[in-house]
């Protein structure tokens, strides 16, 4: 088991970071490389036309950035998933941060006190019931007739990505807090980050919920690898999207 | 349509790589971010008048577009060659190509879809994959080939149509004369004026040329209407070669005549792709609509109040998709008894069912333009006014259609006639 534990805490994990960098990189750079369409595609919108110029295009931008981001579209057509989507999304984010600072501080959220993941597990539940709800409103019509399988597999891996990862904080209360701290998971991605994945694996691999770490890694992991491979990359795709509906040079 | 040159199921390998190289040809940076990033929410479907009037799956804008990603998945992409059905890849067959045409031949093209989607994903883009591989594939309808190829043959052969074009413009100049005669100037319709500030596009039919010469006079213009017919049936039809042809006769009129301006009559297909294709060129592509509005806003044409209560369609293809918004409501404040909007905001009007080639091809899309515009029909309705007016031949056409089917009792009129009946002489 510990050998198990050990290729998923360190090589599968440098290999998903490695798939996840290149594969992402390669789908970007595909699109680089790829022919301008040559015409403006724009959506016009009453009341915003002559946007010229430099500060006309930094406005573009702006307001391409703000539709990829707050969902404007989603909010005026339908109100409950938007709620969802930006809870969803905020919660990614809180996540992305909660996970860096496991690896070293960042001084701008130590302006106020906390302990590591200060929700306890309720952000990944918060995400859980969003997901619970993409999950539900895609068995409804007409989103069922338009799902394909990779809809399903990607929202039940995320699903239980963020489950393993909720449940770490109630793990640890199960099999004592003490079992692995803050400080163990710190020594060990720093020793990942050092190209040294063994030098802190034994203060996360051999607690009792060290399984439970383990599974979350490893399902993070093939989330990392599948991700630029799968309609993920809207992530990055919807501010060129955007961009073009708000008139971005072609 | 064309008896396809494929059967419901084979397609031969030759053929296939023919068309796959169409497709590979038309993914442009643009094209491929349409491609890769629908996450099938189904956001759109509620966007389309086809699905809202008639709710079936398959005139939702995210399954249109399917069609194509299916293919696109399957030949362009290594998930879709490793784990095809993942992402439900499909193989190019003769039965995908039937899909393709229901999916291409249903979409008007009104990009409203767009205005929903979170990523605006065009789908209007996507179907001109579909467009083409029909094309490629001799499946594609008939009558809008020929018609495209008309327009071709009619830019190849100028010195041919010259003198019977010339006689027909004689015969209409007599209709400016007879109805405006104080306006109509010493020449009502002049043609081939090198140095003129403008070039008029029109259609083919008094009813394009006749009320827009009337207003130019009136106004001072200094203009000359165009040998071509405004409309591309190379955009219809989806041929990206034909299109360009088609323009490029109007393109080199106007370089040869030193014009300033082309005006692109009341078509919003053949506005938006002199826009859209024109660009860097020495002169500036304007509709009518902005033209006239213009000669109201300089004060270049004095116009009366007509009696009864007006609505005004917006064209997908002038508005939401070429920003004319304003100038054909300054018109409608200047010449209507009254005016009422029909939608609170016109990025949301719903598109009259009839864009994308479908009025063009008659009576086959007939019973389907009808039943897929119900929520068209509904809003005009709803407007509670008299005369509805728009400023797109392809719109005109089906409104009428709506108008008889639905029995609203509207009467239909274009914009530029009602500017020319609203002129007062001097």
């Amino acid at each position: 088991m510990t050998t198990l534990y050990s290729l998923i805490l360190g090589p599968m994990l440098y290999l998903a970071v490695g798939v996840f960098l290149a594969g992402t990189a390669g789908r970007v750079w595909r699109m680089l490389r790829s022919p301008a369409f040559g015409v403006s595609l724009a959506i016009h919108v009453p009341g915003q036309a002559g946007r010229k110029g430099r500060r006309g295009w930094i406005s573009v931008r702006l307001l391409a950035v703000r539709d990829a981001l707050l969902l404007p579209t989603v909010l005026r057509h339908n109100a409950p998933l938007w709620a969802v989507l930006m809870l969803f999304h905020a919660g990614l984010a809180v996540l992305f941060l909660g996970h860096l600072e496991l690896v070293a501080d960042i001084p701008v959220l130590r302006s106020f006190p906390h302990g590591a993941f200060t929700g306890k597990g309720a952000v990944g539940l918060t995400m859980l019931f969003c997901l619970a709800y993409l999950g539900a409103r895609r068995l409804g019509s007409p989103v069922r007739e338009l799902s394909v399988p990779e809809d399903y597999l990607l929202l039940a891996l995320l699903f239980l990505t963020a489950l393993f990862g909720a449940q770490m904080a109630w793990a640890r209360s199960w099999f004592g807090y003490e079992t692995v701290t803050a400080a163990d998971y710190r020594a060990w991605l720093q020793g990942l980050l050092a190209f040294r994945p063994e030098a802190g694996l034994a203060g996360v691999a051999g607690a009792g919920h060290s399984f439970m770490l383990a599974a979350h890694v490893f399902l993070a992991n093939v989330l990392l690898m599948v991700f630029p491979f799968t309609k993920l990359m809207h992530a990055m795709f919807t501010f060129a999207l955007n961009a073009i509906r708000r008139g971005w040079p072609a | 349509m064309k008896e396809t040159i494929v059967d419901a199921q084979t397609l031969d390998e030759a053929t296939r790589g023919k068309l796959l190289s169409l497709f590979e040809g038309r993914l442009s940076r643009q094209m491929l971010l349409n491609l890769e990033t629908c996450s099938r929410c189904g956001l759109c479907t509620e966007a389309c008048h086809a699905y809202a009037s008639m709710p079936l799956v398959r005139h939702a804008p995210a399954w249109r577009a399917e069609v194509v990603r299916r293919i696109y998945k399957k030949y362009f992409t290594a998930k879709g060659r490793l784990l095809p059905r993942l992402g439900e890849a499909r193989a190019l067959t003769g039965s995908a190509l039937e899909e393709l045409g229901e999916a291409a031949w249903t979409c008007t093209g009104c990009r409203r879809c767009m205005v929903y989607c979170p990523f605006a994903v065009d789908t209007q883009q996507i179907m001109s994959i579909a467009k083409l591989l029909l094309i490629g594939a001799q499946a594609e309808p008939e009558i809008l080939t020929m018609l495209a190829d008309v327009s071709v043959s009619r830019g190849e052969n100028v010195e041919s149509i010259r003198e019977g074009f010339l006689a027909g413009i004689k015969r209409l100049e007599g209709q400016v004369v007879e109805k405006w005669k104080s306006q109509a100037g010493r020449t009502p319709i002049p043609t081939e004026v090198v140095g003129a500030d403008m070039l008029y596009v029109a259609l083919a039919g008094a009813h394009s040329i006749v009320p827009a010469a009337a207003v130019f006079n009136a106004a001072g213009e200094n203009w000359t209407l165009s040998f071509f017919e405004a409309v591309n049936f190379g955009a219809f039809v989806g041929d990206p070669a034909k299109t360009r042809i088609i323009l490029e006769r109007i393109v080199s009129e106007a370089l040869r005549l030193g014009v300033k301006e082309v005006c692109i009559c009341e078509c919003g297909t053949a506005y938006r792709v002199a826009r859209q294709l024109s660009v860097g060129q020495p002169f500036e592509v304007v509709s009518l609509t902005e033209v006239q509005a213009r000669y109201l806003r300089q004060g270049r044409v004095k116009v009366r109040r007509l009696p009864g209560t007006f609505t005004y369609h917006d064209p997908c293809q002038i508005a939401r998709n070429a920003g004319v918004y304003e100038a054909p409501r300054e018109i409608l404040r200047a010449v209507a008894g009254e005016y009422r909007e029909m939608s609170p905001d016109p990025l949301y009007n719903w598109c009259c069912g009839g864009g994308g080639g479908l009025v063009a091809m008659g009576e086959d899309t007939l019973e389907f333009r009808m039943k897929s515009s119900r929520v068209k029909a509904d809003q005009v309705r709803a407007s509670g006014a008299d005369i509805l007016v728009t400023a797109c031949e392809n719109c005109h056409t089906q409104l009428e259609d709506l108008n008889r089917h639905y029995g609203l009792g509207k009467e239909v009129r274009f914009l530029s006639a009602l500017v020319a009946e609203a002129l007062e002489a001097d």
